[in-house]
């Protein structure tokens, strides 16, 4: 539908538009405003090719270009994001106007902190096992402290946030972290809902 | 998967169940993410049935809790779209169908709903700056961006108050007051009118501004004005307290919600390296300096983390670091304290020169206010470096550091207001002595001259004091960072002989505004010169400069937000000190609030850094509120100090001829009010009644406190409970995780377990290769890979294995479903005979069934983890099975997925009790002692069970085989057909895996579903039943062997098929706990059966007729 609409739009002149019917959907689905999805509509057409703008909404954005979004760029976990927003075939990572949009929502202002813990535990879920564990927990410090010889941890200094991490969090003592027993303790974090954002 | 297997299942059922069983998804984590179809299918069953009214209601209600909560759901947007349009779509058509009013109240909601949105809409246009604030915050993160909400708070705040005093008392004033001129207290006297307009003089605020709305002073007495007759003085005095009533009761309220927040997040539970890693990345960042100094940060956090980890258990050199402490200490106090002196030193020094000469010059005059400014500007510097002395956590230091400024600020602002307050006191005295001897004035102009020398002293002519007053003035003038000069030049020539000069409170108002302008004028010069042309500098200049300035020396300025929240705080307390002084402040203050935020906006993105140390800005948010709740309460104590000590200025503003200013209340009330109301009023003022209402008030407190300290009490044992319930929640978590990790790491483990179970019945293979030479081929390359992959191959015979394996674990579940059984059990005893029959043939092979339990561990392991994933997938497999089990076999085959392999193996147990009526005690007998020992196992490892599964099944027929043998001659044949479906079993467990390796579930279904079809067709020409369908379907492999065996075979099986679904209802234990149990028994019993059947296969030319079919399955491989 998405396609005949934007077609239908497209006749009518005004191509960059999303049709009414779709937006107050995209309203319903998301946590996001009007302006919002109107706004994060331009900014995806403005990552697609010129000829591909007329039909942003079927269109994918490869990740390559969705990278380059400023809050994606600064980000570490781009590559994570892109993987577990992506809802493409082919897992090369692009990205749908929806999955934008579906992006934009969880890491909006008004997004529940209970589907912005999912997300981030997917995100951190480096092997999408569904569980973190160390590999994982490894892999999200080197992440976060980037790959600098100063700023990377050592061995037992990574042994030892690691041990203390689960010793904290790991409340079944299965030697992993899984979604429940996140979602627990970031829940409890008074930084997690207001750093959870991301704005264009 | 799981979800997708709930949907599915869950189509026969009704809709209220779906309803449940959807929500439970919605609840479980499905962390493979449901396929699309799900969700439709959920959607579209729904609307196949349901006549009933209650029942389209609870659904359409369902359906729109489904589209209320949907952007809650992790779905990607194609199915929650899909769901959603669905939703409405049911919703739409199934309306109508309900009674008006709820369709009537439905389309009020989607109504409201519309309208809701186009609000929500709407008011996010008026947001001031949120754009600017969220690129801002998309920059340097949510830190700084929480100054620049704060001060959006703030500027709502001035507006509120500013609208409260322009509504009431300004614009009032200005329509209906006496127009300017018309009065003495507002001209500009005669004297003055000459300078009035000097640049000067308007800088300090004099001439045509002191004598305008600006200031109290302005203001008229009379009790009404205009022709409504507003009482613009009662109006006056409730909006200034109106203005403070306000502000605690809007700071209240935020601080109150800000702690609910918090509160609910603080408990004594401390996550300090998950939060740390979890919730470091401030995800607004977009800015790569900003990000890379954010990494840094995190980065200084987990080594820090860290660092105090190890610490903790090293004993620290408590001594030194407390000397330091206490040196650091030291030194602040003497610099606040040496503050403190140099601006009283100043403003002494100030006095006495105005005493002594008759012009300053440019610094005398503006020397105090440099001085205090320097001071406040160079002290947090100090501050910071002292702080570096003691060594505290980054965040304590913080903490320091903004109580010390505050510190600092606020004896700035007393230092003004208590040399503002002895400049009241002295002027109120001198207005009475005014008043008394107005006519005196002229006599005492002569000594005008003497008395400057003269300070406070009573015994002094009036004029004299008069004359001190001024003096003092000026020195508070000068003290409060204001340029005061003009005024001292003007009243010292008049003398104050002037009534109009006399109006403390409009000197006060002046004062504070000044303070407000000067005060913006040096931030905005301390943004220019230390944020902007530092950046410019730095950045232009590095290039040819010796050292790299943009890193070391000068670097770009940083954010400090704690300083520049605490200079917000500082600037409102001014606002509030002079709002009743001087109405038009708030709204000047709007003005100042506008400037800052665009003119910070700006300096933060062009020429700042981030701060290095994040403050934790949600927390720290209630701590700012808190400074300005304090500084309110500071700011409010002077201003309500003066207005009920001193007496309001004789020839000035809306109180003047009163004896207090709050007289205007108890005034009006006497004269504008009902005598009865006068009355009422006397009786509640008079001690009889305030007495007992304070009584009552801290009767009140008490209470109230008492009551929250029981809700503490409460509070806590609350937590406890939650704790003790956490605990039990615990062991649900460790039995999804382990179900989880067996899912996920299935693969991994299978090979474990494999060889576990190898090195248990390694015996029985020793033997299993003599009996089936055809046997050895197949499984004599023990090494598991290879195994795999001849199984994989082998994927027509597996599908109907795995459907074999299903039945263990749904048996349990359908028992009550099968409940029907109770008079099969009779019918299960023959049965099972026969069955026993087939089954010994199985256990004869040992070696094959090595083989089989090796693949069947897979199955296991997958069912379990999809069981734990979604309870109601063995709902719907149980509903599945029953007509299955009772009715036909085959159906049941086809329609299962891979987890239904349970429930043909459970089925398989009880076909054979069935068809073992003569052993169906005994093998009765063998599953209790099974469960018995299942229990004991189940504590030990959960993940053998589960390998162990396989054995349960054939356990029964060594020992069902036994007997049979001894019964039924013509079993033979049958026990040929037995053995196939036990190789039949093996491989199909291993198909599985294979496919699951791969990833393509849904593949092994349709695989599943086409080899039904072909058992079916097989079925249908052979058999009666379905169960003999699925025999065919393996004979049909094996080809001629099984069909001459097959009719008997066939019969048997379907009485097991039977059978099983009565043994399960008949099972004591329903729980698949017991199925578990159950499978595990199985296990250690075998080796006995295992070895009793060996014998008699050994006794039976069946064994080889066993032994082929297991050939030949692996020839169809």
């Amino acid at each position: 539908t998405c396609e005949a609409e934007a077609a239908r739009a497209a006749m009518g002149g005004s191509a960059s538009l999303l049709p009414r019917e779709t937006l107050g959907e995209y309203q319903e689905l998301t946590f996001l405003s009007k302006q919002e999805i109107l706004l994060a509509y331009k900014r995806f057409s403005e990552l697609l090719p010129k000829e591909e703008r007329e039909n942003a909404c079927s269109a994918r954005v490869p990740k390559s270009q969705i990278l380059t979004l400023p809050e994606l760029r600064a980000n570490p976990f781009q590559h994570r994001i892109c993987r577990v927003f992506s809802t493409s075939d082919d897992r090369d990572d692009s990205m749908s106007f929806e999955d934008f949009l579906d992006m934009l929502s969880v890491f909006s202002d008004s997004a529940t902190s209970d589907i912005k813990s999912h997300y981030a535990f997917r995100i951190f879920d480096f092997d999408d096992d569904g569980t973190l564990d160390r590999k994982d927990l490894e892999k999200l410090v080197n992440c976060l402290t980037g790959q600098g010889e100063e700023s990377r941890l050592s061995n037992t200094e990574m042994e030892q946030l690691i041990r203390n991490i689960l010793e904290e969090s790991d409340i079944d003592k299965d030697g992993t972290i899984n979604l429940a027993e996140f979602q627990h303790i970031v829940s409890r974090s008074p930084d997690f809902a207001r750093y959870g954002g991301l704005q264009w | 998967m799981a979800a997708a297997a709930g949907s599915a299942a869950g189509k026969t059922g009704k809709s209220c169940k779906k309803y449940r069983t959807v929500k439970r998804h919605a609840g479980i984590y499905t962390y493979q993410e449901p396929p699309h179809s799900n969700s439709d299918d959920d959607i579209g069953e729904e609307k196949a049935e349901s006549h009933d009214p209650e029942q389209i209601f609870q659904n359409i209600q369902y359906q729109k809790e489904i589209m209320s909560n949907i952007r809650c759901r992790p779905w990607p947007m194609r199915q929650k779209l899909r769901a959603l349009r669905q939703a409405k779509e049911i919703v739409l058509k199934y309306e109508g169908r309900l009674t008006r009013t709820r369709g009537y109240q439905a389309a009020g909601a989607e109504l409201w709903r519309k309208f809701i949105r186009l609000a929500y809409n709407f008011v996010v246009i008026f947001i001031p700056w949120e754009m600017r604030i969220k690129k801002i915050e998309s920059h340097f993160g949510s830190g700084v961006a929480s100054y620049f909400i704060f001060l959006r708070w703030l500027f709502g705040i001035n507006i509120v108050l500013t609208i409260m005093t322009g509504a009431f008392v300004v614009l009032p004033e200005l329509l209906a007051g006496a127009p300017f001129g018309s009065t003495v207290s507002k001209t500009i006297p005669k004297e003055q009118i000459a300078s009035a307009q000097d640049l000067d003089t308007i800088w300090s605020l004099g001439g045509y501004l002191q004598y305008s709305v600006l200031f109290y002073g302005y203001y008229g007495h009379d009790r009404k004005i205009g022709k409504a007759g507003y009482r613009l003085p009662l109006a006056y005095f409730l909006v200034g307290m109106a203005v403070f009533a306000y502000s605690f009761i809007i700071l209240l309220k935020k601080m109150a919600k800000n702690s609910r927040m918090s509160l609910a997040s603080a408990s004594d539970e401390n996550y300090t390296f998950c939060w740390r890693l979890f919730c470091a990345w401030d995800y607004l960042i977009g800015n790569p300096e900003a990000a890379e100094s954010k990494a840094a940060a995190i980065v200084n956090s987990i080594r820090e983390a860290i660092l105090e980890e190890q610490e903790k258990k090293k004993s620290k050199n408590l001594a030194v670091t407390i000397s330091l402490r206490i040196i650091a200490n030291i030194l602040v106090l003497l610099s606040l304290a040496g503050s403190i002196y140099i601006i009283y030193f100043v403003v002494d020094r100030s006095q006495r020169l105005e005493r002594t000469k008759k012009e300053l010059t440019l610094w005398e005059k503006n020397e105090v206010s440099v001085v205090v400014s320097l001071i406040t500007m160079i002290a947090p510097s100090a501050f910071e470096l002292v702080a570096a002395l003691e060594m505290y956590h980054p965040r304590t230091t913080l903490r320091f550091q903004l109580a010390r400024v505050l510190v600092l600020y606020l004896g700035n602002l007393y230092s003004l207001i208590i040399a503002l307050l002895d400049k009241v006191d002295s002027m109120s005295v001198t207005d009475s002595d005014v008043n008394t001897n107005a006519s005196n004035s002229t006599a005492a102009l002569a000594t005008k001259t003497l008395s400057k020398e003269d300070n406070l002293s009573t015994t002094i002519p009036n004029v004299q004091i008069k004359r001190n007053s001024i003096v003092t003035l000026e020195g508070s003038r000068t003290q409060g960072l204001t340029v005061s000069d003009s005024l001292v030049n003007k009243t010292a020539p008049f003398n104050g002989r002037n009534p109009q000069d006399q109006c403390w409170e409009t000197y006060v108002g002046q004062e504070m505004l000044k303070l407000s302008i000067i005060d913006m004028i040096f931030t905005v010069a301390s943004i220019l010169l230390i944020d902007f042309f530092r950046g410019l500098c730095v950045r232009y200049l590095s290039d040819c400069w010796c050292w790299d300035l943009e890193s070391k020396f000068p670097e770009y300025g940083e954010f400090k937000i704690a300083e520049n929240v605490l200079h917000l705080v500082y600037n409102q307390g001014m606002i509030w000190m002079g709002a009743f002084f001087s109405p038009c402040l708030p709204a000047f203050n709007v003005l100042k609030l506008i400037g800052l935020m665009y003119l910070r906006s700006w300096a933060v993105l062009t020429c700042n850094v981030p701060h290095q140390q994040v403050f934790r800005a949600s927390r720290s948010n209630n701590f700012y509120l808190a400074m300005l709740l304090f500084m309110l309460f500071l700011c409010m104590l002077p201003t309500i100090f003066a207005i009920a000590r001193y007496k309001p200025s004789l020839s000035c503003g809306p109180f003047s001829g009163q004896e207090k200013i709050y007289d205007i209340v108890s005034e009006t009330i006497q004269n504008d009010f009902p005598t009865w109301f006068n009355t009422v009023i006397t009786y509640i003022s008079s001690p009889v009644v305030v007495l007992p209402a304070l009584l009552l008030l801290f009767m009140l407190i008490y209470y109230l406190q008492s009551i929250a300290r029981s809700l503490k009490f409460t509070n806590n044992q609350l937590r406890m409970k939650i704790q003790t319930e956490r605990t039990e929640d615990k062991k649900k978590v460790v039995q999804m995780a382990v179900a989880r990790i067996q899912n996920l790491d299935g693969n991994d483990k299978r090979p474990e377990q494999e060889s576990d179970i190898i090195s248990q019945e390694s015996s029985v293979r020793s033997s299993t290769p003599r009996k089936n030479g055809s046997v050895l081929n197949f499984e004599s390359p023990a090494s598991k890979g290879t195994r795999i992959q001849t199984i994989s191959q082998s994927v027509p015979q597996t599908v109907p294995s795995t459907d074999v394996a299903r039945p263990v674990n749904a048996t349990p579940t359908t028992s009550a479903s099968l409940t029907p059984a109770p008079s099969v059990s009779s019918v299960q005893k023959p049965r099972n005979d026969n069955i026993t029959n087939r089954y010994p043939s199985v256990v004869h092979g040992s070696a094959s069934e090595l083989c089989k339990t090796k693949p069947y561990t897979p199955v296991t392991f997958k069912k379990r983890t999809e069981d734990v994933h979604s309870e109601p997938l063995f709902r719907k497999g149980i509903r599945q099975v029953n007509p299955d089990a009772l009715g036909a076999g085959a159906p049941v085959f086809v329609g299962h997925r891979p987890y239904a392999t349970r429930y043909f193996l459970v089925n398989e147990n009880e076909s054979r009790k069935k068809s073992l009526r003569s052993t169906s005690r005994l093998q009765r007998h063998f599953r209790k002692g099974e469960s018995g020992d299942i229990i004991e196992l189940y504590p030990r490892n959960v993940r053998r069970y589960v390998v162990r599964t396989p054995h349960q099944m054939y356990s029964p027929h060594p020992s069902e085989d036994e007997e049979d043998d001894e019964e039924l001659g013509r079993e033979f044949i049958t026990r040929s057909h037995r053995p196939r479906s036990l190789s039949d079993l093996r491989p199909a467990p291993r198909f599985y895996i294979g496919e699951r390796a791969d990833g393509h579930i849904l593949m092994s279904k349709d695989l599943a579903r086409v080899h039904y079809k072909s058992w079916d067709d097989g079925f249908e020409l052979d058999l009666d039943r379905p169960p003999y369908a699925y025999k065919k379907v393996h004979l049909n492999y094996p080809e001629a062997h099984v069909k001459s065996k097959s009719k008997q075979k066939l019969e048997q099986s379907l009485t097991e098929s039977d059978s099983i679904s009565v043994e399960s209802s008949s099972d004591p234990q329903n729980s698949s706990n017991d199925q578990y149990i159950q499978v595990i028994h199985s296990k250690e019993k075998y080796p006995k059966p295992g070895t009793k059947l060996t014998k008699k296969k050994s006794k039976n030319s069946v064994d080889l007729n066993m032994s082929e079919s297991n050939e030949l399955v692996c020839s169809n491989v």
